[in-house]
């Protein structure tokens, strides 16, 4: 007998449609399992037996043959057990054939026959055309987010069976969940004093602007680039979605709603390694710390401390907003549009803030400077040197302005942005900016100015009019920028010293 | 001791008609060979001499240069019979000749009196320009690498005004306090006659070190002398860089520092000056500034303190030139932004410490610093902003 299920499997973060075909016949017993199945997905075999036995059900003695189509691509994970058991049932005439018709099975199995969630539930089952879907339980209130397929959560094997002989009712879907307020993250009032550090902080977050921190030891650098995602404006639900396919995906816990509804804000330790950071692996392709700060805030703490050949894999999807790792097995694209913020000390001493400042020699800084490359330095378009506050502003007891207002201004701003048909002025195309960002009489003097005095190149000029676009966003100044506005810019586009180390 | 003359190393008929000061330059070259090894050798026998006796490999008897060799002179001299061998005199002067440098051994006449005079004197100097600027009044004026904006202008200030009364500024062109000094100096020079600056560096003379400063090399050169112990080609390795500060503190009348950390090279540029009984005085500098910290400790042993470059020529018992105002050139800053000008001050601030000062927002302070640094008034390095003084390049 024959039976054919309908699954899924990972590819990335995305979901791929399988079939799950079983073959039973005649001849010496045996399981087989063919079509690129990965160590995981091959030990199927003595999961779904288990379970079918656990859950009284009746292990064919017979020649198994199970096939996963298409066959060319690599299956990973212990997502297709449900299927496979599913169709084992129907070939061996435990179920009837009607029961797979216009279903999709996707679940793992426990050896007492109990259906466990998955990680990457929401891209698979957004991969499957039927129009049923059964899940495990702990997958339900994932699962719903598609919303295009009854979803059937079931725990047990057993209950699964019952309900599709018709011997029982199916399990009930989980209660929609009142979602509550998403928990809020730290708030900007904390941080006291910080005039530009803080509004460079805003400006990041309505422009998209990358931003660069610099600073000594405490002086706060952390606690600020923390408070950065708050700032950015809740998902829109497309948005929502792709990040929380992602972390899906990627195994992540997932907020009690299902849905990832606020920017996530990632912050990986500076060991970490390429991979790590921007995806891949050699068995199944999981997506990096990039891609899990997807639409979110990428941190990253002493971006001096990274290995050097680690951040320059950052360049491209900094630039594409994807990321596309290509191994053996397979190729897959990862989104990685991220708001990436670095925090650094201004010199391997730390002390070295302003000018003689610090015994540092040029040679130690000019190595410090080096661990950042040029190219990616050139993509913060927002440089700042943050201080140790004054004591004055860390006793005052007068609390800074609070995340929630600062939100409302870049709300505005995002509005302004998408004026433009852009979701911030981060993504303004070269070419639209002399539509988009003209300059005034004195603003273009101002700029001739920095160019000539070499404080600007050509690409950082359009870095400084997006930056400056925001400035005058944020001011609710929609006309052509003027002096105060790409004076602003330039002003938080210091290059840190170290970086200046052949100081004459 | 009778040598044929075909056994001298690199040696031939062509090595005899050779001056003293090719094999001079060749010993120079040696490993291991320091200032207190190579004047006692030349002191004891004149170049072409020595560098026979240094290829032959014969022991020194004379016991000024046994005692500068110390224990170990046997091993010593193997070794630079070794590296005899591979140096040619011939094609090491011919190189000299090549490069324009001018080599004064010791005891002959064209060495500087100054330096013949001195505790520790170089073997061998090479000088790139005219040596005879050694005969002025001659004040060093050194500091830290890591220097304030407002450092770099007083050094600037200062080596302008010496050089303009008649002083050459002696240093050692690295990066900061001293390229500033003779910067200063070079301009005077531009504006009419003033003294010639006197440059001393560690590493050879066809290896600019910083690689950032060949210009101010050049322009020292040209306008005054660049003076090395070091033989062409020696690369800056770290004990040169104490040699030089000997030399620098042996050539000067008087040491100015102008800004220093609590150690540092000019410290040892200090301690040497000392050796010798040479006066040091220092630039005062704000308690909280890490770059004043030496200059600050150098005033409370007692020190001058250095406010212009009139204290300077007093105490090198000249007659001080007069407060000479410079016409102030820079546009006035705008009403607006003379508050700002004040909160910025002379030390560097940072923009949040100027907007606590002023109770300004930055949107209001930074068009301010833009104008004022377009006009002079105020130096941007970096997140950090400096006041500066008129006439300050």
């Amino acid at each position: 007998m024959l039976a054919s299920v309908a699954s899924a499997t990972l590819l990335g973060v995305e979901g791929r449609p399988v079939r799950v075909e079983v073959h039973v016949s005649k001849g010496l017993p045996g399981f087989t399992v063919v079509g690129l199945p990965d160590t995981t997905c091959r030990e199927a075999r003595d999961r779904v037996r288990a379970a079918l036995m656990s859950s009284h059900l009746a292990w064919p003695n017979a020649r198994v043959t199970v096939n996963l189509a298409p066959p060319g691509m690599r299956k990973v994970g212990a997502g297709l057990d449900l299927a496979i058991a599913v169709a084992l049932l129907v070939a061996s005439e435990q179920l009837p054939p009607t029961s797979c018709e216009g279903r999709a099975f996707v679940g793992e199995l426990g050896l007492d026959g109990s259906v466990r969630a998955v990680p990457g539930a929401l891209p698979l089952i957004d991969a499957l055309a039927d129009p049923e879907v059964v899940v495990p339980a702990g997958c339900a209130v994932e699962a719903q987010l598609i919303g295009r397929h009854v979803i059937r959560p079931v725990g047990r094997l057993e209950d699964l069976v019952s309900a599709l002989v018709g011997r029982g009712p199916w399990p009930d879907p989980p209660e929609p969940v009142v979602l509550p307020p998403p928990a809020p993250g730290p708030d900007l009032a904390d941080v006291r004093g910080q005039p530009a550090a803080r509004f460079a902080l805003e400006v990041a977050a309505a422009g998209g602007h990358h931003l660069l921190l610099v600073g000594p030891p405490g002086a706060g650098k952390t606690m600020l680039a923390r408070r950065l995602a708050g700032l950015l404006p809740d998902l829109n639900p497309s948005q929502a979605l792709e990040t929380t396919c992602i972390h899906s995906a990627a195994g992540q816990p997932l907020p009690p709603g299902g849905l990832i509804r606020r920017p996530p804000l990632r912050a990986p330790h500076h060991g970490a390694s390429a991979v790590s950071l921007v995806g891949g692996g050699s068995g199944s392709m999981q997506p990096g710390e990039v891609s899990l700060a997807h639409n979110g805030v990428l941190f990253l703490d002493e971006v001096g401390e990274f290995e050097p050949l680690v951040l320059d894999n950052l360049r491209q999807p900094l630039e594409e907003g994807v990321i596309r790792v290509a191994r053996a097995a397979a190729k897959v694209t990862f989104p990685a549009r991220v708001l990436l913020v670095g925090a650094m000390n201004p010199c391997p001493c730390g002390e070295g803030g302003p000018p003689g400042g610090c015994r540092c020699s040029g040679t130690a800084r000019a190595r410090y400077a080096r661990r950042l490359s040029g190219p990616l330095l050139d993509r913060f378009d927002l440089r700042v040197e943050v201080g140790r506050p004054d004591v004055a502003e860390l006793l005052d007891s007068s609390a800074g302005e609070a995340t929630i207002e600062v939100a409302a201004r870049v709300a505005l701003a995002r509005d302004a942005a998408a004026e433009r048909n852009v979701s911030a002025n981060v993504e303004l195309p070269a070419w639209r900016l002399d539509d988009m960002a003209p300059l005034d009489r004195a603003a273009t003097r101002l700029v001739e100015r920095a160019l000539r005095a070499g404080r600007l190149t050509g690409r950082g000029l359009g870095g400084v009019r997006r930056v400056a676009r925001t400035i005058a966003d944020l001011a609710g100044h929609s006309g052509p920028l003027g002096f105060e506005h790409v004076s602003t810019a330039l002003a938080l586009r210091a290059d840190p010293l170290c970086l200046d180390w052949r100081v004459a | 001791m009778a040598r044929a003359l075909g056994d001298t190393p690199g040696g031939g008929a062509a090595a005899s008609g050779l001056p003293a000061e090719a094999f001079a330059a060749a010993l120079a070259g040696l490993p291991g060979m320091g200032p207190a090894r190579l004047s006692a050798i030349l002191r004891a026998e004149p170049g072409a001499l020595a560098w026979e006796r240094i290829g032959g490999g014969a022991e020194w008897r004379d016991a000024e240069v046994s005692a500068a060799l110390g224990a170990r002179s046997d091993a010593l001299f193997a070794r630079w019979r070794r590296a005899a061998r591979q140096i040619d005199p011939i094609a090491v002067w011919q190189t000299i000749v090549d490069e324009g440098i001018g080599v004064a051994v010791i005891g002959s006449a064209a060495y500087p009196p100054v330096l013949a005079a001195d505790i520790e004197p170089p073997g061998v100097v090479f000088h790139r320009g005219s040596p005879d600027v050694v005969a002025g009044p001659r004040v060093a004026v050194v500091g830290t690498r890591q220097c304030s904006a407002t450092g770099a202008a007083i050094a600037w200030e200062l080596g302008g005004n010496l050089a303009a009364a008649g002083v050459s500024v002696v240093s050692g062109l690295a990066s900061g306090i001293d390229a500033a000094g003779h910067r200063g100096a070079l301009a005077a020079m531009g504006d009419g006659a003033a003294a010639p600056p006197i440059g001393v560096v560690g590493s050879g003379l066809d290896v600019v070190y910083p690689r950032g400063q060949a210009e101010l090399w050049r322009a020292v050169a040209s306008h005054g002398v660049l003076l090395s112990e070091a033989p062409l080609g020696a690369r800056p390795e770290r004990w040169r860089f104490p040699a030089r500060n000997r030399i620098i503190a042996a050539l000067a009348d008087l040491v100015v520092v102008v800004e220093s950390h609590r150690a540092g090279g000019s410290m040892h540029t200090v301690d040497e000056a000392d050796r010798r009984g040479i006066d040091v005085m220092a630039v005062p500098g704000s308690i909280r500034a890490p770059a004043s910290a030496g200059t600050n400790g150098l005033l409370a042993e007692g020190r001058a303190p250095v406010c212009c470059a009139d204290d300077v020529l007093v105490a090198l018992g000249l007659r001080p030139a007069g407060r000479r105002p410079r016409g102030e050139t820079r546009p006035r800053p705008d009403a607006g932004d003379v508050p700002v000008l004040e909160a910025v001050g002379w030390q560097p601030a940072s923009l949040d410490q100027i907007g606590v000062r002023t109770g300004h927002d930055l949107a209001v302070l930074a068009p301010a610093l833009d104008r004022l640094c377009e006009s002079g008034w105020v130096a941007r390095r970096g997140g950090w902003y400096e006041r500066v003084a008129g006439g300050t390049p």
